[in-house]
């Protein structure tokens, strides 16, 4: 027995066309005898016609042909990156392989024994700070505040001699000026991110790093894992927004990677769950990225992420790349 | 010519079968994508987008599903990951009208429809429905586009969405409910 809410959505089933002749003929019975529910249909039908005035609207044969030219030039820039691909990946297989792979193994290691070298022995004084030490040798400029001495505590009771022992913090605030790009000032702001209490400073922070991405062919490692340490983990949600948005500025790796799948999977915010989904999309959908982690992600977001709105996008890009 | 000749062809590099196959199917996609994003440009880096993806995946195309339907669902991915232009860059739009009227862009860059020769009233009903449509969840605001917009029945929307034809039908009664409720005044 059809109940009266049933009736209402056949009738906009009806407006819509997609009703079958044998449910036409019942809800023209029903009609018959509810008041109700013919003046729905005239509502409705008249909503409809007035949103069907909007359906003239057609792209005009220029904008297609522009659509197509710009789409020609796209794919010739597309098979003009292939050959450089086919030949890295040449490349790559010849090294893999025979007697140049030694060869390539021992060129590695001399080079990854300089760079340690250059690493342990090229860090300067550290009596200031991992950081501080390295700012002469920039354009960056600094000058100290006051430094205000708080949480005295004294560790002996007696004292010998006159002598003293005690643990006290020392805040010094410093002032510095210098370009983004500066080392420097980058670690400074990547070590901000990760200590720094007042998250509107941490929000600043991240936009500042962003501003570096922007700016900078290959950035900074450790400012990638402060982003990527604050997206996973910082406890304010606009930070957390802000962290995603600038790694996306980032040469997407397995890192990145990572932490999408981290998002997709532990974070409570729908909305930076749906972001997440929506920049691993393009290199899934691209074959840049897929693995099985990727996959059973997928998998189990359309299943049973609480969003349904990502349930659909996961669905819909697992079944675009997973299901062709 | 079949999809899956032309298909085998474009895989091997013949780009002349990737164009016939694009030419079948691109006046619809950039249909798709003009109704939902009503921006010229917009639904120009969609089209793209749409088609530089296909191009990346033909080759692992397996013919489980019809090449259309494929092709449609990427379509509605890319729409509804789309992050406009407009709001990527805080820039006035390409129609120079600013953050005023959205509405107005698709008119006047698309459909060449000369406003001023309908009613008063009608641009005015008109533009007030195009801004409750704008105003839906992405999912609903496809939908709804989809199926009065593109005329497609609910099954093809379902499969394009990959989702049931129960789930189409709900956002469907939800979008009308929504646009009915914002515009009551103007229905009643």
């Amino acid at each position: 027995m059809m109940t009266h809410r049933q009736y209402k959505e056949w009738i906009q089933l009806s407006v819509l066309d997609e009703l079958t002749t044998d449910e036409r003929e019942l809800l023209g019975r029903h009609l018959d005898e509810c008041g109700e529910c013919r003046a729905e249909l005239e509502q409705l039908t008249k909503f409809t016609s007035r949103v069907h005035q909007r359906q003239l609207f057609q792209p005009t044969d220029q904008l297609l042909q522009e659509a197509r030219q710009e789409l020609r030039v796209a794919l010739r820039l597309e098979r003009m990156k292939q050959p450089i691909r086919v030949t890295l990946k040449t490349w790559w297989e010849a090294l893999s392989s025979g007697s140049l792979r030694l060869a390539a193994g021992g060129v590695a290691m001399v080079a990854i024994g300089m760079l340690l070298g250059y690493l342990i022995f090229s860090g300067g004084d550290t009596s200031e700070g991992s950081f501080v030490g390295s700012l002469e040798i920039q354009e960056t400029t600094f000058s100290r505040g006051e430094t205000r001495v708080t949480n005295v505590r004294f560790l002996a009771s007696e004292t010998v001699e006159g002598e003293v022992e005690f643990i006290f913090e020392a805040v010094t605030p410093i002032r510095m000026k210098g370009s983004v790009q500066d080392p420097a000032v980058q670690r400074i702001l990547a070590q901000a991110l990760v200590t720094e209490q007042n998250p509107g400073a941490r929000l600043r922070t991240v936009s500042t790093l962003g501003a570096y991405a922007e700016q900078s062919n290959k950035p900074d490692q450790e400012i990638k894992a402060a982003l990527i340490q604050a997206l996973k983990s910082d406890g304010n949600v606009g930070v957390r927004k802000e962290a995603l948005r600038v790694l996306q500025r980032f040469p997407m790796d397995k890192e990145i990677q990572d932490a999408l799948l981290h998002v997709l999977r532990h974070e409570l915010n729908p909305g930076l769950r749906i972001e997440a989904i929506n920049i691993l999309e393009k290199p899934v959908v691209a074959g840049q990225w897929r693995n099985e982690e990727i996959k059973n992600v997928l998998r189990e977001k359309m299943e049973s992420d609480q969003n349904n709105y990502i349930r659909l996008r996961a669905r819909n890009v697992y079944e675009e790349v997973y299901q062709q | 010519m079949q999809d899956a000749e032309l298909i085998t062809r474009a895989r091997v590099g013949d780009m002349m079968a990737f164009e016939e196959l694009v030419y079948r199917y691109d006046k619809q996609v950039l249909s798709i994508a003009a109704r939902y994003v009503q921006s010229a440009e917009d639904a120009k880096d969609i089209y793209q987008e749409v088609f530089m993806r296909v191009y990346r995946a033909l080759p692992k195309f397996e013919f489980r599903s019809e090449f259309s339907t494929w092709l449609f669902r990427i379509t509605t991915n890319v729409c509804l990951s789309h992050r406009s232009r407009r709001k990527r860059h805080t820039h006035p739009s390409f129609d120079g009208d600013g953050d005023e009227d959205h509405g107005a862009s698709l008119a006047e860059s698309i459909a060449g429809e000369d406003a001023t020769d309908r009613s008063a009233e009608g641009a005015e009903i008109a533009h007030h429905i195009q801004q409750a449509v704008d105003r839906l969840s992405p999912k609903l605001k496809m939908v709804f586009v989809l199926k009065h917009y593109e005329g497609l029945k609910i099954k093809e929307i379902a499969q394009m969405m990959s989702c049931t034809e129960g789930t189409v039908k709900k956002y469907l009664f939800t979008a009308t409910k929504k646009i009915r409720h914002e515009l009551s005044e103007m229905f009643d």
